[in-house]
């Protein structure tokens, strides 16, 4: 869990200590001012980023508390932090002594060994905590030995020591299970209704292209057709007026399959039926101006759903870096673990791709988050810009 | 000219029946998947074919993949395929195939029956015939370095890249002869293409360019 050598362990677990005992005491000096829930929650938060770096542990972020008053009290988070103070408060000062102590003494020795004659007789300096030091062989002897003990003290103790202190953190200011779940159920609703608003635009889009466009087009053939027929018995027929009507007519029918296209395409990519998620993004990436690479793993059964989003938002945000990132080469990387799979877009282009400059982005946000996804872009000034969508895809 | 339709569309088939027909086209078997349509064509030797992409089971690309079986059963084979939407990927894989008399279209086009006619004729003699929104894809994504070309060599390129030669280049763009073999000659040294012969290898090579230089093969 922890990296690095054991002798820089030790070091970080003594400095951690040492800290704890600072923050130890600040916390009994300041205990009325942190008993606010605002700045009991800052504090704690600050603690457990302090443990999850000790530890090593990727940590979910705690929301910073932004209610006031009774709200503040009632947040389910703030007992523990209010518990917090008293139990960082004892275990931060006993443990932080502790090391204090082993640092102190080490100290100690290190200066009484070879500086014990500088002392006034009756000041000399004790080692052992009660053995004054009154000749070299004592001095040596007994400074070397106690330097010995306590660097191996320090060398074999500080790390388990603030490891144990930064878990007893974490235990204490994580979120039980049925907060975690509370905290899911309202993501969930939120994303749920966000899918709801999302399908319902949708449905609505495509009811009106069908509706203004298509049938409006196929009502207004009809009428031509039906005008040519009567005209057909006129006496003396007009040629020109038939020949006219039957053009339009044409004319119309081919609008309305231009239209219907363009219809059908937006609700499910017709590539996407034909050929799954691997066949439909072979096919974005060749049609991308900027030569891409697409790696994508076998990943067996992906909801429908799922799939379109992908393909759209691989299509757009190929688009973005066609139009915009005056890139040479771009990649799409697509891959599956367990339940969850991953898409990487990468270009070498200028960078500086932002969800408020344009649509682009926002809409593949949109899109992905409606699946209960996460998007990641990094694009900083000057490029390059690493896309990273992660979305659910089990049954 | 005997033709074999694989279509499982009723209302289409006998659509396309009654037009082909009707200007002289014999139709030698409508099949209504992509076995029946190889069994067809081996019983019947077409002199041309024409293919919609979703057939059954799936109605996904069975298609494509039975035009292509097609050609690899018998080179040169001519087919044209016929799709509701065009993709830009069966163009590549039907032109990948050995051999010319290719032909690649939307379903819309079988309305202007003088010029879905002649697209149909082309194949059968060998030649190619993609439709206007293949080639307008393909163009879209290559603005670099089509961007030399003027307005007049483009619209020439994507006449040719469709498949036609340089007579009915003329007459579409309503220039002589000499001019279209000029504007050619100019779009080839710009592009940085070796020039070829008129027919389905200069349409390769068009398209070939057009459709390969936004793409790294992935292994």
């Amino acid at each position: 869990m922890t990296s690095g050598r054991p002798w820089v362990q030790a070091w970080r677990g003594g400095t951690y200590l040492l800290g704890s005992l600072v923050t130890g005491i600040a916390t009994l000096l300041a205990l009325p001012l942190l008993c606010h829930p605002r700045l009991a929650r800052r504090w704690a938060n600050w603690h457990r980023d302090r443990a999850g770096r000790l530890l090593e542990t990727p940590l979910a972020p705690r929301p910073v508390l932004h209610v006031m008053g009774r709200r503040a009290w009632a947040d389910p988070a703030t007992p523990r932090d209010l518990l917090w103070l008293p139990v960082n408060a004892i275990t931060g000062v006993a443990l932080g002594l502790l090391a204090l102590l082993c640092v102190g003494n080490l100290l100690t020795a290190a200066v009484a060994t070879p500086l014990w004659w500088a002392f006034a007789p009756e000041n000399r300096p004790r080692l052992f905590i009660d053995v004054p030091v009154t000749n070299w062989a004592t001095a040596f002897t007994l400074g070397a030995l106690q330097i010995l003990l306590l660097t191996a003290l320090a060398y074999l103790a500080f790390a388990p020591i603030a490891r144990a202190h930064a878990r007893i953190c974490l235990v204490v200011l994580s979120h039980s299970a049925a907060e975690q779940l509370a905290d899911r159920v309202a993501v969930l609703t939120r994303t749920r209704a966000d899918v709801l608003d999302a399908h319902g635009a949708e449905l609505r889009r495509i009811e009106r292209d069908l509706h203004d466009g298509t049938q409006a087009r196929l009502v207004a053939i009809a009428m031509r057709l039906a005008v040519a027929r009567r005209a057909l018995s006129d006496n003396p027929r007009n040629e020109q007026f038939l020949e006219e009507l039957l053009r339009d007519a044409h004319e119309g029918t081919e609008e309305a399959m231009t239209e219907l296209r363009d219809v059908i395409r937006s609700v499910y990519p017709p590539i996407l039926a034909d050929r799954g998620l691997t066949g439909a993004l072979t096919a974005v990436t060749a049609r991308c101006g900027v030569p891409t690479r697409l790696d994508i793993d076998n990943l067996d059964t992906v909801p429908a759903a799922v799939e379109a989003a992908v393909y759209f938002a691989v299509a757009e945000a190929l688009t973005n870096v066609a139009k915009h990132s005056q890139a040479t080469t771009a990649g799409v990387r697509v891959s599956r673990k367990a339940d969850r799979l991953s898409v990487v877009i990468t270009d070498n282009g200028a960078g500086g791709a932002d969800d408020r400059l344009g649509t682009g982005l926002a809409g593949i946000r949109r899109r992905v988050l409606a699946f209960d996804g996460t998007v990641d872009v990094d694009s900083p000034a000057g490029g390059p810009t690493t896309i990273i969508m992660e979305l659910p895809c089990g049954s | 000219m005997r033709v074999v339709i694989a279509e499982d569309n009723v209302l289409l088939a006998t659509g396309l029946e009654l037009l082909l027909n009707s200007v002289g086209f014999h139709i030698a078997a409508i099949a209504g998947d992509a076995a029946g349509f190889l069994t067809a064509v081996r019983d019947h030797r077409p002199d041309v074919t024409i293919v919609d992409v979703r057939l059954p089971p799936s109605f996904r690309d069975e298609g494509i993949r039975a035009a292509l079986q097609a050609r690899r059963e018998h080179p040169g084979l001519p087919v044209l395929v016929l799709s509701q939407y065009v993709e830009q990927q069966y163009a590549a894989e039907l032109l990948a195939t050995t051999g010319g008399g290719v032909g690649y279209l939307l379903k819309d086009r079988v309305s202007r029956v003088d010029e879905f006619v002649d697209a149909l004729r082309r194949v059968a003699a060998g030649g190619t015939a993609m439709d206007t929104e293949v080639i307008a894809q393909l163009l879209a994504n290559r603005s670099d370095p089509i961007a030399v070309l003027t307005p007049r060599e483009r619209e020439v390129l994507a006449l040719m890249a469709q498949g036609h030669d340089n007579n009915t280049i003329a007459d579409r763009l309503v220039i002589t002869d000499n001019a279209v073999h000029k504007h050619i000659g100019n779009i080839f040294n710009k592009l940085g293409l070796a020039v070829t012969d008129s027919g389905h290898r200069r349409v390769l090579a068009v398209l070939t360019y057009l459709n390969g230089a936004g793409q790294i093969d992935g292994d």
